[in-house]
């Protein structure tokens, strides 16, 4: 595998990075579906394990770069399952509307999985790494398009915790934006 | 609080683009540890399984 095709599933990849994280915000917004405090460290998850996709588009594939990948969705991992083990007994309740039958820290516990498992497939190909030259620091459209929206959402969701949670934690089970409920008119 | 690992990754990615890769990495470590100490300090409940 080229350190060119490499790019292009990375791209691909980040692009389902982010297309996860939308759909995030389509919950959020269109279903009022407001996101726990374990919620918004899985979006934090993804964009740790985002990062180090990134990074591959940006400075070319390392193996450096897909242990970044694989340390963000492993601890973004570790905090789906915690939410799951939460609720995992039958009558234990659950939080948030499910998709598919499935609540949405379970997509993302399967999405971390997901991620670990691609970045182990990817990294089995050694001749992405051996390019001699520098890769170029011009990205095309398509890896352009990801890191954009990565970055973008990444922006959003700063935004949208802030009004969220204010300035401090956020309650276990909110009920409204704590910024925008707080602010005088 | 909460939307601290968010402003250090869009740091992080910022400073990648700029190509900073030490600067990046360090902001990418930082915003994980933050995430990890947030997660720490969200997990206050004793899980209902018994095994």
């Amino acid at each position: 595998m080229s350190a060119d095709l490499s790019r292009l599933l990375n791209a691909i990849g980040l692009l389902g990075i982010g297309t996860v994280l939308a759909l995030a915000f389509v919950d959020q917004l269109w279903f009022r579906d407001l996101p726990c405090p374990l919620c918004i460290l899985q979006r934090a998850g993804f964009f740790a394990a985002g990062f180090g996709i990134a990074l591959n588009l940006i400075y070319g594939p390392k193996p450096s770069h897909y242990g970044v990948a694989i340390i963000g969705a492993v601890a973004g991992g570790a905090i789906s399952m915690r939410q799951i083990l939460l609720h995992i007994v039958p009558g234990t309740g659950s939080y948030g509307n499910p998709v598919f039958e499935l609540h949405l820290y379970t997509w993302a516990f399967i999405a971390f999985v997901c991620i670990v498992i691609g970045c182990a497939i990817l990294m089995l190909d050694d001749r992405q790494f051996s390019r001699v030259e520098p890769m170029s620091a011009r990205l095309k459209p398509l890896p352009l398009s990801a890191l954009l929206l990565f970055l973008a959402l990444a922006i959003a969701n700063v935004f949208a915790t802030i009004a969220l949670c204010g300035a401090g934690f956020c309650p276990d089970s909110p009920t409204g934006y704590m910024l925008l409920d707080s602010t005088p008119i | 609080m909460m939307s601290l690992p968010f402003v250090l990754f869009a740091c992080g990615l910022g400073a990648a683009w700029l190509r900073q890769c030490g600067v990046a990495m360090g902001f990418w470590a930082v915003g994980l540890v933050v995430m990890l100490v947030l997660f720490r300090v969200h997990v206050t409940e004793v899980l209902n399984i018994q095994l």
